[in-house]
């Protein structure tokens, strides 16, 4: 190290590695060799953590964590319980479970973006299921979809601008016999055709609007 | 309070044989997911009401599918010691009927679908006559149960009470011989006995690739870590497959029951369900039936008062095909991303945390317990030499008769899809069958008396698997299929071995170019080269099959892909960039549907006047061709 302070002249022994994104295939190798990858790096102070939308978000969080802590291999419930709760996994409550499980938020996140039932968007009130299984799809399902897509201006994958509804597509929800079905919410519907999903589309956006109305009602 | 003795045991299943059959008439209605969202909630509300309204002392209870999901909401009358009458297709209105009818006194003569006369209590090896003398007279005439082909051809091992008895209430189960299995196992034979019976019976895992049962219980039985783990692959991510559903709702303490007995022999003290976060309701009734069995004393410490504890726990998964991989499944559990990992060493060697761990699939376990009481030399009756015994298959795409069946290994397909299966729905010509899901391949007409097992279906580039069986007609496109196919493994890919990941991208580019019609013969060489490096190089059995579906398609509808890339035309018109809509003038009525629903506006034409699609604007989403009443759109 040569120089003065504010002009200092360094030379590195050890470089910093990094990952050359053009090459990286995302195998993931790197990750599963790496002998510090399951070690916490904790700063010295508590890291600056994203806020919760509502207080009581967080005691939800910090509940469902406490009902898993104890079993093995518990990450993988609490992250659908999470998910449960919000529709989605919030930033910060993944920055609780890495900070009390111990557990680098980068292996959280790649446990939950690995995973198809996982969003680390936010989704809609109703989240459509199209099943895309064999069953329904010899039996017309991707006519659902564009059907569905048209109706609700959205691709699938993506969430109606009110926030009412999310369409995505399920790899077999079992109901192939009844096929072509589609899910919403916790509502399973069978032997679908394309003419039927303005009116089910429709019953769904009026029970919004009365919950809404009930609501100020109550209010 | 728990069992200790026979004789509690005994108790218990009298108690269970009053509830499934009472001395009052009693109402089932078929409550699995299927028939649920057929409407059975609906059927089953209206039941309800009307039984209310009108003071009837009837019992009314839900159970799983009896398997004919095609007719459902199924509803069953049983008259005590007379006959059990099943309804099909029912409705609110047609069920208030039904309880009118019952209220009369007679018999509702609609909608019916069969009549059952005596049900086989199979794990006793008595048939249970509802009349004496049999077989009674009925004011109506309807078939029986064994003479609908649908049924009369199936032998019911693993379903033996799906449609019989209330899954939520684990006194039927043991009403039906349930638990006597793991009673004498626990009561009177060593863990190397039961091995040497579950080896005898010749049972083959029925989770697709077919390791005998017995021989991968004895490998961890052989190792003496001093944790072992049993695991129960309910994660059935086979698309067009529901067969793990349908037994998880409708008989859920036939895979617990299984699951003791392997874990018994193998030496385990724990156990896990890994399933699907895809079945709710699944998952729901097991865990139902997991907090009924430990209040028993049947799950839990001591068990029966013996010195084996087991505990049961239930894993969801989070949508991943691959979880249904044994290496994946137990990465999931551990918590981990959902990657398989090169075997050996086998779950059986090293496992879960690195334990000896025994995966089978829910349909092997839920053999189990009847190969225990009924013997194996019983059960190797069933089936073939080399495949024995039963399996159950999930029948669907275009057949009359969907639904889930099970059969003695060994039936052909002819057998199953037009006896059982009622044949073609819609009078259309047969032109495939699908089995195995993503790692299989279609058959087609010419193979149509290739037997079901194992070793068959592998000859013709197919797989048994899990069980799903997809029937395709001519309207359905073979390189479309494999498409889909593709579509799925490429997006299911977990991405670690490069052949699965980037071979199947590549795999689904040719076949995309080819049902847009940019496609060219020498593609087709290309996937099937590139399908046989796939195969030979992939790390898990996922990779390693994912070309079946490409390959099979090529080897038996190569005219099908070459009608595709010499003449741009797809036969069974389901490409759609290679489909033009035309109106036929003759039998348009100029009604104006199409034109207002045409998302493009590339409709033309005014009341009453034969319209016309502008080509141009047509963006070939088949809506004129869904909504016209007349038939007045063509497709070539």
């Amino acid at each position: 190290m040569n120089g003065k302070p504010g002009n200092l002249e360094i030379i590195i022994e050890k470089q910093a590695r990094f990952v050359d994104p053009a090459k990286c295939t995302g195998c993931g190798t790197c990750l599963d060799v790496c002998p510090i990858r399951y070690e916490v790096q904790l700063p010295e102070e508590k890291r600056a953590r994203a806020a919760f939308s509502e207080a009581t978000d967080e005691a939800a969080v910090t509940d469902i964590i406490a009902r898993h802590r104890e079993r093995r291999g518990n990450l993988l419930p609490i992250l659908l319980d999470i998910n449960r709760h919000f529709n989605w996994l919030p930033r910060p409550s993944l920055e609780l479970v890495s900070d009390e499980l111990q557990l680098p938020l980068a292996e959280i996140l790649r446990v939950a973006s690995f995973y198809n039932a996982f969003s680390l968007v936010p989704r809609g009130k109703h989240i459509i299921n199209v099943c895309l299984g064999t069953g329904c799809f010899v039996k017309g399902s991707p006519r659902l979809i564009d059907t569905l897509e048209r109706e609700l201006g959205i691709k699938h994958g993506e969430t109606t601008e009110d926030m009412l509804f999310t369409l995505e597509v399920v790899r077999c929800i079992g109901c192939c016999a009844l096929a072509p079905a589609m899910r919403v919410g916790e509502d399973t519907f069978g032997r679908l055709t394309p003419r039927m999903i303005p009116k089910i589309l429709k019953s769904y956006a009026e029970s919004y609007g009365q919950e809404d109305a009930e609501g100020e009602a109550a209010g | 309070m728990k069992i200790r003795s026979l004789e509690r045991l005994e108790d218990i299943k009298q108690q269970g044989l009053a509830l499934t059959y009472p001395d009052k008439i009693k109402i089932m209605v078929g409550m699995a997911t299927c028939g649920i969202s057929a409407g059975a909630d609906k059927v089953y509300n209206a039941l309800q009401a009307k039984i209310a309204e009108l003071g009837l002392d009837v019992a009314l209870e839900m159970t799983g599918c009896i398997g004919y999901c095609q007719r459902e909401p199924l509803v069953d009358v049983v008259y005590p010691k007379q006959v059990r009458l099943s309804y099909q297709a029912m409705t609110p209105e047609k069920a208030e009927a039904l309880v009118e009818a019952i209220h009369k006194g007679e018999v509702y003569p609609e909608n019916l679908l069969c009549r059952i006369d005596q049900e086989d209590i199979l794990v006793e090896d008595r048939m249970r006559p509802y009349a004496n003398p049999h077989p009674p007279t009925l004011p109506v005439e309807t078939p029986r149960y064994e003479d609908l082909p649908f049924f009369g051809k199936q032998v019911k091992v693993a379903l033996r009470n799906c449609g019989f008895i209330n899954p939520e209430r684990i006194e039927e189960y043991i009403g039906r011989g349930g638990y006597q299995a793991l009673f004498k196992v626990l009561s009177g034979m060593t863990p190397e006995e039961v091995i040497a019976e579950v080896k005898s019976s010749g049972l083959r895992g029925r989770g697709g690739a077919g390791f005998p049962t017995g021989l991968k219980w004895e490998f961890a039985r052989k190792n003496d870590a001093d944790e072992k783990f049993v695991i129960c692959n309910a994660d059935e991510g086979d698309p067009g497959a529901f067969m793990d559903r349908g037994i998880l709702e409708g008989d859920p303490h036939a895979v617990i029951e299984g699951m003791a007995i392997g874990a018994y022999a193998i030496g385990a003290r724990e156990g896990f369900v890994y399933c699907r976060a895809e079945y709710p309701l699944a998952i729901h009734r097991l865990q139902i039936a997991i907090q009924q069995a430990e209040d028993l004393g049947i799950l839990g410490d001591k068990i029966f008062g013996t010195n084996f504890s087991f505990r049961l726990e239930i894993r969801e998964g989070a949508g991943a095909f691959v979880c249904g991989e044994e290496t994946s499944l137990i990465a999931s559990i551990e918590g981990k991303v959902g990657e398989p990992r090169p075997r050996p060493p086998f779950p059986a060697q090293s496992g879960l945390w690195g334990m000896p761990t025994i995966i089978n699939n829910v349909k092997t376990w839920s053999h189990i317990a009847p190969i225990l009481v009924r013997g194996a030399e019983w059960y190797s009756g069933f089936g073939t030499e080399k495949a024995p015994g039963t399996t159950v298959f999930a029948l669907v795409g275009k057949v009359n008769n969907t639904g889930l069946v099970e059969i003695p290994l060994g039936m052909t397909l002819r057998e199953m899809i037009f006896d059982i299966g009622g044949g073609i729905a819609g009078g259309r010509e047969f032109k495939a069958v699908q089995t195995g899901g993503p790692s299989g391949g279609c058959i087609p007409a010419e193979f149509l008396d290739t037997p079901v097992d194992y070793e068959s279906l592998g000859a013709l580039g197919s797989i048994m698997g899990s069980g799903g069986m997809i029937v395709m007609d001519e309207r359905d496109c073979m390189v479309d299929v494999a498409k889909y196919f593709i579509d799925f493994t490429q997006d299911e890919s977990c991405g670690k071995c490069t052949p699965c990941r980037e071979g199947t991208l590549r795999l689904m580019e040719k076949l995309q170019a080819i049902t847009e019609g940019q496609g060219t013969e020498e593609d087709i060489d290309k996937l099937v080269k590139m399908s046989e490096i796939i195969k030979k190089t992939s790390l898990c059995g996922l990779g390693q099959t994912a070309p079946n579906p490409v390959l099979s398609t090529i080897r038996y509808f190569r005219d099908e892909y070459l009608a595709h890339v010499r003449d741009g035309k797809c036969p069974a018109k389901v490409c759609k960039p290679l489909l033009t809509f035309q109106v036929v003038a003759e039998n348009c009525t100029g009604c104006q549907l199409c034109r207002l629903k045409c998302p493009a506006e590339a409709v033309e034409g005014s009341k009453k006047e034969p319209h016309h699609i502008i080509q141009d604007k047509c963006i070939k989403c088949g809506t004129c061709f869904e909504n016209c009443k007349f038939d007045a759109i063509a497709v070539e």
